[in-house]
């Protein structure tokens, strides 16, 4: 298809529209790997491996045994398992479902593939043309656009490998598919979102308490009045499902659960830029507002299993201390959730516009960059060590092709106004 | 147009607290007021004036229906045949469609049938279709009575709604309407295949008992 009968202000019109299809469609996609995700997980746990066979008496979610007369446990008509009687979902005697069959039919609900399924019947040969009309007009018409390009986010793909391996998830592969199309073509433009940054932060203003901070960054830019309606009427969601699970499922320690909750949040804000900077008064650091972008390659040396950051530059930072109008920046890096893993770049006197090229190794083994993160911080050294916070910039680890040469470049990241300490909690 | 709805509703587009996303489609001539019918929908506004859909266009709404958060992505088409190769690409993937005509406007209604045969030469087979008579309001203009709309729509297999956006009537319905039938079709063709609800079928199958009947929970 091409655009060439229409006028040029025309196609101007149409391929804006087709952007902000495309950042929904990112963003939507983010959330369905996420639950995806979150089900494999679920499965995984409750997987048989070697050593615990298979016609063990042990339920097949939590792995708890399972007795002869008592707490027997019954079979789920879904997958056809044994589960004990804490790892159901649903009510009554027949209608329940164990956890990972009730997750799997909820993710296949919300994800919408349970409708992408007749996709298949109808077209067969021609799949994921609906999800490459737009992108191939965009990718065509792209010079036209006189958008300048903003820097790429990291591609949001997490563990595709991971869950094609296990093969269970039929569906999993068109959504494979689409998305790396979309990481193929352009990742620019995704960061647009953060114009709305102004209206989040009104938003977020609004819960003063920190307990509401805490849920809005976690919910970051639903409304209000959908924030509200969450809490209300919480329905038994994956996550919550994931949760009790893990709590009753004893090999989860607590510090675990803790851990994967703010990493969604944390991922989600940084994917959305939308946290606010309601972290002003808190004696660690100052904060002011932010702006500027950060310039980073991130590499995979396979050979010395290392993982090079190489911090380029910055630019459009504004003034740490804002009545001398200084700015003395270093950057910080961290791979999360390790705390131990700082990486700290030189100090530069007086720039907005910091050069450093300073490369950073860190030595780990490739397979265990899953669930990693590496954080960049930018601060500013003002005098007797304070230092005051100019933005930070969130990048997920297991999504990058580190074969793919072109993702080893150097890449613009927006500075979004959020800070998580090191060992994971927001600081606030 | 498209320019001054782009800042419109970033962060509800950007929102991911929902549980479902479904993406609707409006379709019918030119002029029969898609464009109003979604602005009246989605930003509750109405402009007498009429300015032609360059294309495409979308907005985002999020609704809270049966005990769900429906984030819906509308498309608002243009009904000029110029625009249809691009129109009809979005086709695919639209879990309803809204397919409106006018009832002042005789051409509109005739238009009906092959607008329906585009939905099922390029939709998917399981999207849901409205049929829609706008501009209910311009009673003395009228030349589509209702009967023959609803007649039509019987015929087609659509449910039907007179609807107008300038005086905001049933156009709340109209979507909630079609939400409500795409939520039906989803429980439906899940329960359908219910069986192969999991692929974590490893080993020797355990069966206890024959199986009760079992109903499922709608959504």
């Amino acid at each position: 298809m091409d655009l060439s009968l229409l006028q040029a202000l025309e196609k101007e019109i149409i391929l804006e529209v087709l952007r902000r299809d495309k950042q929904l469609r990112i963003i939507e996609e983010d959330r369905i790997r996420r639950m995806k995700c979150e089900l494999q997980e679920l499965r995984r746990r409750g997987a048989k491996s070697l050593a615990r066979q298979y016609g063990e008496r042990t339920c097949a979610r939590c792995q708890r045994p399972l007795g002869k007369f008592w707490n027997s446990g019954a079979v789920c008509r879904g997958c056809s398992h044994r589960i004990c009687s804490k790892c159901r979902v649903g009510v009554g005697a027949a209608n329940w479902k164990c956890t990972v069959c009730h997750a799997y039919r909820d993710v296949k609900i919300r994800s919408g593939d349970w409708f992408l399924e007749e996709k298949g019947k109808k077209f067969p040969a021609i799949t994921d043309k609906y999800e490459t009309v737009g992108e191939t007009l965009l990718k065509t018409y792209n010079v036209l656009s006189h958008i300048s390009v903003v820097p790429p986010t990291p591609p949001p793909q997490l563990d595709y490998q991971f869950l094609s391996r296990s093969g269970d998830l039929k569906h999993a592969q068109p959504f494979t598919k689409s998305v790396e199309n979309l990481m193929v073509s352009f990742t620019s433009h995704i960061k647009k979102i953060s114009t709305s940054q102004n209206d989040v932060r009104d938003l977020l203003r609004v819960n003063n308490s920190p307990r509401g901070i805490k849920y809005s960054n976690q919910k970051s830019l639903s409304d209000t009045d959908i924030n509200k309606c969450g809490i209300l009427c919480k329905v038994p969601s994956l996550p919550n499902l994931f949760k009790k699970n893990k709590d009753s499922d004893q090999e989860g320690s607590s510090t675990g659960a803790e851990e994967e909750t703010s990493f969604s949040s944390e991922y989600s804000g940084g994917r959305r830029s939308s946290n606010s900077s309601v972290s002003t008064e808190c004696g660690l650091f100052e904060s002011v507002s932010v702006a500027g972008e950060l310039e980073l390659a991130i590499a995979y040396n396979a050979n010395s299993s290392c993982l090079e950051i190489t911090v380029g530059a910055c630019r459009g930072l504004t003034h740490g201390d804002t009545k001398k109008r200084k700015c003395h920046p270093y950057v910080k890096l961290y791979v999360l959730p390790e705390k131990s893993s700082k990486m700290k770049t030189t100090v530069k006197k007086n720039a907005t516009d910091p050069v450093y090229n300073e490369i950073f190794k860190y030595q780990i083994d490739r397979n265990l960059l899953f669930g990693k993160r590496l954080q960049a911080t930018v601060w500013h050294a003002g005098t007797l060590k304070r230092k005051v916070f100019l933005g930070h910039v969130l990048v997920p680890l297991d999504g990058w092709r580190y074969e793919d040469k072109s993702s080893q470049c150097f890449t613009w990241y927006p500075l979004c106004p959020k800070i998580e300490s090191p060992d994971g909690g927001t600081v606030e | 147009m498209a320019s001054a709805t782009a800042t419109y509703g970033q962060k509800e587009a950007s929102d991911q607290n929902f549980d479902y996303m479904f993406k609707i489609l409006i379709i019918g001539n030119s002029s029969v007021g898609k464009t109003s019918f979604l602005f009246r929908y989605a930003d509750d506004s109405f402009t007498p004036a009429f300015v032609s859909t360059v294309g495409i266009d979308f907005k985002v709404k999020t609704i809270y229906r049966n005990d769900k958060r429906i984030k819906l992505q509308i498309w608002d088409t243009a009904g000029q045949e110029r625009y249809r190769t691009i129109t009809t690409a979005y086709y695919r993937g639209a879990m309803g469609f809204i397919l409106m005509y006018d009832i002042t406007n005789e051409e509109s209604f005739n238009a009906v049938q092959d607008w329906s045969t585009q939905i099922k030469t390029y939709s998917w087979d399981n999207a849901q279709v409205l049929l829609v008579g706008n501009k209910c309001d311009m009673e003395d203009e009228r030349v589509v009575n209702g009967e023959r709309g609803r007649q039509l729509s019987e015929h087609l297999g659509f449910e039907f709604f007179e609807a107008s956006a300038k005086d905001n009537i049933n156009v709340k319905q109209t979507f909630e309407r079609l939400v409500d039938i795409i939520c039906e079709k989803m429980s439906e063709s899940l329960d359908a295949g219910d069986p192969a609800i999991t692929g974590a079928k490893q080993g020797p199958q355990l069966t206890e008992q024959p199986a009760p009947p079992h109903q499922d929970c709608a959504c």
